[in-house]
């Protein structure tokens, strides 16, 4: 199956290749010569999908209308799920070469759907049909897969900590004020949930349980969590040794305990106002404002602290890209629709910070950004020198993996296993998920 | 002999003792209230609430804000409020929620039909017809109930998507019209089995066909392994979820349940007050058809032996 749909696909692409070869004509040699473009009187439709909820497929109606009345012989069909459901369709579809023309996509398959030629290459027409203008090169670097461009990000996001002010001033505890080094950060965990005393909140939730940390203390010494092989750049016993960082809190009970964590589940302990900070991405900030409602009506976000002063440990990670798929019929309508989505300011005016801060120049400079959104904003801003280059886009699995760290996390919370015998299950699982 | 040539020439007068229950004694009158009853009954209510209480927490939740959740896992709302039903009635991204509810049912009644049509017509071709192939068409049709789902999932996909159907209905019912629903055909096939063959035999020796034997008969002898594939049909499809997820592709085609997951997008601002409230909307029909039918299922179950 996956040979044929690879034979498939290589045709396309060879196809897709030949076309813009055919319509470059005998330009050649002109890097700035758009390759193809995009003839407006032909008549065409799109398949459009994207995950999100009712709010964003108004968002992304209000977008087409503003697009149709630029384009009006493109119609653009949309079609929206919840997340996973989004990548199982996905999934199935690409097994019959039947992907939807323009898709809203996600980095941790990006690798994945490239390799495998379901992706559009979108070097013929960067520059040309997608202006890329507005676009910084480290973000336009994002979407590279194997040396070309299958995707652009629509917006960035960052790993930061978020503090819930209002709570602490409630149970008398200190918010903590980001930065300093992961001991200074278990210190403040344990004295806030001693002087929170009985009110049932903690200090934070333990850090170790997510991958990202890790890879932060792996950036502090300046190496990425996989090689661009997609090879580990860690041992079993620097995991042993992560999972060991948070035993003492974990023992002294300056955590959210991981049976608390179970019984909140599906909200997190920071969305049910029983934790005064939690590390994550910065983009998580208007989902827990919605699930704490009143009256937490605002919260601080700072810099998670560091395992080594003045390294550039943090990064810059797109919360969606755009993709055209190889089987597209029109893939210069699709590119157009993909510049529209990406660069227009009608679009982020329309947005908001939905998909996340623009990544465009021209989309972010129409917006005037306000509470949270201003924030997050600064806060991306304030973290400048922290950030380094982005890792290799993700390894094929890598989101399996991701959720295998977190659940091991979960039962690290819960006691029921040492952090030797944690790492040990990781690499077990890691290694079944590298080679399948 | 006599008596079973008779009732093909009515065959309401064979159904009359099949429909009409004996009298109980239950209905007869009201009992005596002692204290022994009073104790059982209460001992009964409990253990009902119980069971219930996962619907009832469901229901009472629909009227707590979206926010509670999390901060709030006890029973009554802090705040009730009744937006919840309000926000979900205006459906998602431009479509009404009653669009989802027409999809689901019509999905849900053309399988129904669908099944009931070809798995009977089906059964009775396996149960009463000697053709060539028949063992082995048989074990093929019992087979099929071990092969995976999910193992003809990109096959199907790809036919109907050649046969471009995809974004259709049709992906959904064509395959409960032939009959490809194996464990409602070996139910049947069950059934007919059960049933004299004596039967038959008269309606021949009548000159009935196949056809006529099959719709004076036996389909009016069956009707209980019916219902409860009726049943079972109904309430798979109400809450399928691959299917639709697949073949489905424009919002205003979804069903229910895939409309359900929209309310609830882990990367974005979850509406869990929203997502309740819909699950309880969406559960009613399924409770409200099995209320309706599950008298026909415990009759069906009791009168199952045919006797005299």
């Amino acid at each position: 199956m996956f040979s044929t749909r690879k034979r498939r696909a290589g045709v396309a692409l060879a196809l897709t290749t030949s076309a813009a070869i055919a319509l470059t004509g005998c330009s050649g040699g002109g890097g700035s010569e758009p390759a193809a473009t995009f003839d407006p009187e032909e008549e065409v439709t799109l398949d459009l999908a994207f995950w999100g909820n009712d709010v964003r497929a108004d968002f992304y109606n209000q977008a087409i209308a503003a697009f149709n009345e630029e384009y009006p012989n493109i119609t653009v069909n949309t079609s929206f799920l919840a997340f996973p459901e989004f990548w199982e369709a996905r999934q199935v579809e690409a097994a019959g070469g039947n992907l939807p023309d323009v898709m809203q996509f996600d980095y941790s398959y990006l690798r994945q759907y490239s390799e495998n030629g379901l992706l559009l290459p979108l070097d013929d027409y960067m520059g040309g049909i997608i202006e890329t203008d507005g676009l910084a090169q480290n973000i336009l670097d994002i979407g590279v897969v194997n040396d070309q461009t299958t995707a652009i990000a629509t917006s960035t996001n960052a790993w930061g900590l978020y503090t819930n002010p209002i709570l602490a001033q409630e149970v008398g505890a200190s918010v903590y004020e980001g930065g300093g080094s992961w001991e200074d950060y278990n210190d403040y965990m344990i004295e806030a949930t001693q002087a929170a005393g009985d009110s049932g909140v903690y200090g934070g939730t333990d850090w170790t349980g997510r991958i990202q940390n890790f890879e932060l203390h792996l950036r502090a010494q300046g190496e990425n969590l996989f090689t661009e092989e997609g090879e580990p750049n860690f041992t079993q016993e620097d995991v042993a040794e992560f999972f060991d960082l948070g035993t003492e809190v974990r023992e002294q009970g300056g955590v959210v305990p991981g049976q608390l964590l179970e019984e909140l589940y599906p909200v997190s302990a920071f969305d049910s106002a029983r934790s005064l900070s939690e590390l994550t991405w910065d983009n998580f900030g208007a989902g827990y404002l919605g699930n704490l409602g009143e009256p937490y009506t605002e919260l601080g976000l700072v810099e998670p602290p560091t395992a080594e002063e003045g390294s550039q440990d943090l990064y810059l990670k797109p919360s969606m890209l755009h993709a055209i798929s190889a089987n597209t019929d029109h893939p210069e309508a699709a590119a157009t629709l993909v510049n529209f989505l990406i660069n227009d300011p009608q679009v982020s005016q329309i947005f908001g910070t939905n998909r996340g801060i623009p990544a465009s120049e021209t989309q972010l400079e129409s917006l005037s950004l306000e509470g949270l959104d201003a924030q997050i904003r600064e806060y991306e801003q304030s973290i400048e020198d922290r950030l380094g280059d982005a890792p290799p886009v993700p390894i094929v699995g890598y989101g399996a993996i991701e959720e295998e760290w977190r659940q091991i996390g979960t039962e690290l919370g819960l006691g029921t296993i040492t952090p030797e015998a944690a790492a040990e299950r990781f690499f077990t699982e890691m290694e079944v998920i590298l080679n399948s | 002999m006599s008596t079973s040539s008779s009732a093909i020439s009515s065959p309401s007068q064979l159904e009359a003792p099949l429909v009409a229950p004996p009298p109980r004694e239950a209905r007869s009158g009201r009992r005596k209230l002692t204290p022994g009853r009073v104790a059982q009954y209460v001992l009964l209510a409990l253990l009902t609430a119980i069971v219930l209480y996962p619907m009832i927490w469901l229901f009472i939740s629909t009227f707590k804000p979206s926010s509670e959740f999390g901060q709030n896992p006890g029973l009554l709302p802090e705040n009730g409020t009744i937006d919840n039903y309000f926000k979900v009635l205006e459906g998602i991204g431009g479509i009404p929620l009653w669009k989802f509810f027409a999809n689901s049912l019509l999905l849900a009644v053309a399988a129904v039909v669908g099944t009931l049509a070809s798995s009977s017509l089906a059964a009775y071709a396996f149960a009463r017809i000697r053709f060539r192939g028949a063992g082995i068409f048989f074990a093929a049709m019992i087979g099929t109930l071990l092969l995976p789902f999910h193992v003809i999932i990109i096959p199907q996909y790809v036919l109907f998507q050649r046969l471009d159907l995809v974004d259709t209905f049709w992906p959904l019912i064509i395959p409960k019209f032939l009959a490809t629903e194996a464990f409602f055909v070996f139910l049947i096939v069950q059934f007919i089995r059960n049933i004299p063959r004596d039967m038959d035999e008269a309606a021949r020796i009548d000159g009935a066909g196949h056809l006529r034997t099959f719709f004076s008969v036996i389909l009016p002898l069956i009707k209980p392994a019916l219902i409860t594939s009726a049943i079972f049909t109904f309430i798979w499809t109400w809450n399928d979820f691959l299917g639709p997820l697949l073949y489905l592709n424009s919002p205003e085609n979804y069903p229910l349940p895939i409309a359900l997951r929209l309310y609830n997008d882990q990367t974005s601002v979850s509406d869990y007050g929203a997502t309740v409230a819909v699950s309880f909307l969406a559960l009613l029909p399924v409770l409200l058809f099995f209320l309706v039918f599950q008298r026909f299922l415990v009759d069906g179950v009791a009168t199952q032996g045919l006797k005299g």
